[in-house]
């Protein structure tokens, strides 16, 4: 974690350097504030380190849940975010939605130990993802004019 | 003063029209609802629905979100009593007892003491707002840069030093935050920075974004990656009622929670933890029966901390609206739907945009009433939702995320950067860093930045500036006492304790 927050803040002082600072009145310019950031990150950063080698985190509450993350279940998870990422623009946000709604519930099923869901379970998680996000895009599009990508340019799906 | 009541009674007559009165119950409802919902905060849900900002006029949305907002802070407490699972800071506390009173059979009176200690303290709250803004809004137009900044400095560290178990995971929590508001075009010079050549990155990174990444998808993931095996029971419900001894019990706590929460709120430093947990302690010393404290539950524990809460949350206005600065994570994401309207909350906003001021609080106060009533007699209605089965529960709050991350800029590029955040949210409730910096950090830090340059501006680049002023210097001196204070406090503890050790 704190390897992370210093490489932050190291990516972030590679950025600055080409932040040229056009100071004006002020005496600062616009790269100044990144350079605070940086400076406060690494130290951040090494404190973090510092209190991990030495014995971990001060005045930690206890993580809720299992002590071993379910990698298989997060796997699923992300996948439906990252499909529909990836495809809302193409199929549009109903279809996509609903890819996303079946592969989260598989992952999340998953993670209580239930079965993940054979072809039944997985029709019926696609209509309740239908289901669920059709009304939200018609309120959108139809109701509130708000353009929301769909796999036709009816507005309907 | 009779202006003022004018000023009000014109909120109202804007608030009670038939259409805005349709959006605050919409908003209390949906508020309730999701405020219910275990792993949604009020914060998530205005920003999901953020995107209506850009069809619904300005005074309607605000009411609407104002309803969100308040109805959450209620529908929360239903599942802290019911569940124990906090979905806020400011709840953890009515967990605590409430949930002890709801196993052993008085969950009623727990919603009761709850729902009304909300309604009274949040109607009380309303009514010192409405007092004392306009007086600190007069107050601050006389501010200048580096007297904001100075108070945006104090918000920084309360935010991040004080509110959280540890000053360094909270300041690395908001040096994030600020990291990911400096991207974009810089306020002042136009200077691009850190955009990497993404078009999307120009615009800055959206709140919304942050928001719903951290807290709605970091809770989706999180729950799939660990909490996957640990099951919640539910407490049953009994008639939602209180005696005649537990009314009694409650109403001075309600009144204590209101005075101790206003004040925590209403000072730009905000966070509702602190007042809840000092109410519970007061309650605690106070309670006639401090037995039952921990042990059966006790009413007051409950009607206390809630009624602080409440008057906490309806206080944090007082600094959003006549100040401008945020200090709460909703409060964060209210800033931004003003911003989407090109309306910047701060001194000017009473005499600008005066009708939507007025017409914002009035509809706190028909909210307050709407929502005793959504709650009270319709609590069994609310508790129906918890036995939505989680994955269902938290696939679909995927979807209600997609929307409104994707509907706020139309970019699927969104969509990845809230997968991003969502796995910073996953990581950051791991190893226990406050979140709420975060998002702090992300939209005050660059109006934070422009202060600051503005005011090192008026004062030629000098430093010196922050010091020549009376104001500016007296809060930069609160700044380090807030970051000094609690230190030395502990040091006396503890050498008090060594030194008591020997004797006794």
């Amino acid at each position: 974690m704190g390897a992370g927050v210093i490489a932050i803040a190291l990516a972030m002082a590679w950025g600055a350097v080409s932040i040229p600072s056009q100071s004006g009145y002020a005496g600062v310019g616009p790269n100044f504030l990144p350079w605070v950031v940086v400076v406060g990150l690494l130290l951040c950063g090494a404190w973090l380190v510092w209190q991990a080698w030495s014995g971990g985190f001060r005045d930690m509450d206890e993580p809720s849940g299992a002590a071993h993350g379910d990698w298989r279940a997060i796997a699923w998870v992300s996948a439906g975010i990252l499909a529909n990422a990836a495809l809302i623009t193409t199929i549009g946000f109903v279809l996509s939605c609903a890819l996303c709604f079946v592969l989260a519930v598989r992952g999340l099923r998953g993670s209580e130990g239930k079965p993940e869901g054979g072809l039944r379970q997985t029709a019926i998680d696609a209509a309740i993802g239908f289901a669920l996000s059709a009304p939200v895009y018609w309120m959108f599009t139809k109701v509130l004019n708000i353009n929301l990508p769909g796999i036709t340019g009816t507005g309907w799906i | 003063m009779a202006e003022l009541w004018n000023l009000l009674l014109g909120g109202f007559a804007t608030a009670a029209t038939p259409i805005n009165l349709m959006w605050a119950f919409l908003g209390c409802a949906i508020g309730t609802g999701i405020g219910v919902l275990p792993g949604l905060g009020p914060a998530v849900t205005v920003a999901m629905l953020l995107p209506i900002t850009a069809q619904v006029e300005p005074t309607a949305s605000m009411i609407f979100f104002a309803g969100i907002y308040y109805g959450a802070m209620y529908g929360g407490s239903t599942t802290s009593i019911l569940l124990n699972t906090p979905g806020e800071t400011g709840t953890m506390v009515t967990a605590l007892e409430g949930f002890k009173m709801a196993k052993n059979g008085r969950a009623g009176a727990a919603l009761a003491t709850s729902a009304i200690g909300s309604f009274v303290a949040g109607t009380i709250a309303t009514v010192l707002v409405t007092l004392f803004s306009p007086i600190v809004a007069d107050f601050a137009v006389k501010l200048g840069p580096p007297e904001y900044f100075c108070l945006m400095l104090l918000a920084f560290t309360t935010v991040s030093a004080v509110l959280g178990r540890s000053t360094l995971r909270g300041m690395t929590a908001l040096f994030i935050g600020i990291a990911m508001g400096t991207v974009g075009i810089d306020q002042i010079t136009g200077q691009v920075r850190y955009a990497a050549g993404i078009p999307e990155f120009l615009d800055g990174v959206e709140v919304v974004l942050v928001a719903v990444g951290l807290f709605a998808v970091g809770e989706a993931m999180y729950t799939a990656l660990y909490e996957g095996r640990s099951t919640a029971q539910m407490n049953r419900m009994g008639t939602v009622h209180m005696t005649r001894a537990e009314w009694r019990r409650s109403w001075p706590a309600w009144l204590r929670g209101t005075a101790i929460g206003f004040p925590f709120g209403a000072i730009p430093a905000g966070g509702s933890e602190i007042p809840t947990f000092l109410s519970y302690a007061t309650e605690r010393k106070l309670s006639k029966m401090p037995e039952e404290f921990g042990t059966t539950g006790a009413i007051e524990g409950v009607a206390g901390p809630e009624a602080a809460n409440n008057a906490a949350v309806t206080a944090t206005l007082v600094p959003l609206l006549t100040l401008g600065i945020p200090t709460s994570v909703t409060a964060a994401i209210l800033l931004s739907a003003l911003q989407n309207y090109g309306i910047q909350p701060g001194p000017q906003l009473f005499t600008t945009s005066s009708a939507l001021v007025w017409a914002l609080i009035a509809s706190l106060y028909i909210g307050n009433v709407m929502l005793l009533i959504l709650n009270l007699p319709l609590v069994g209605l609310w508790v129906k939702l918890l036995e939505i089965p989680r994955p269902q529960l938290y696939a679909g709050i995927l979807i209600f995320a997609t929307v409104g991350v994707y509907g706020m800029r139309q970019s699927a590029f969104d969509l990845f950067l809230m997968y991003g955040a969502g796995m910073l949210g996953v990581a950051m409730r791991r190893f226990d860093f406050p979140t709420a910096p975060v998002i702090v950090g992300l939209i005050l830090g660059p109006l934070a930045e422009a202060q600051m340059r503005n005011a090192l501006s008026i004062g030629e680049g000098k430093w010196g500036v922050f010091f020549e002023r009376p104001l500016a210097t007296g809060l930069l001196a609160c700044v380090v006492a807030v970051l000094v204070l609690p230190r030395l406090i502990r040091l006396r503890k503890r050498s008090a304790e060594a030194a008591g050790t020997p004797t006794a």
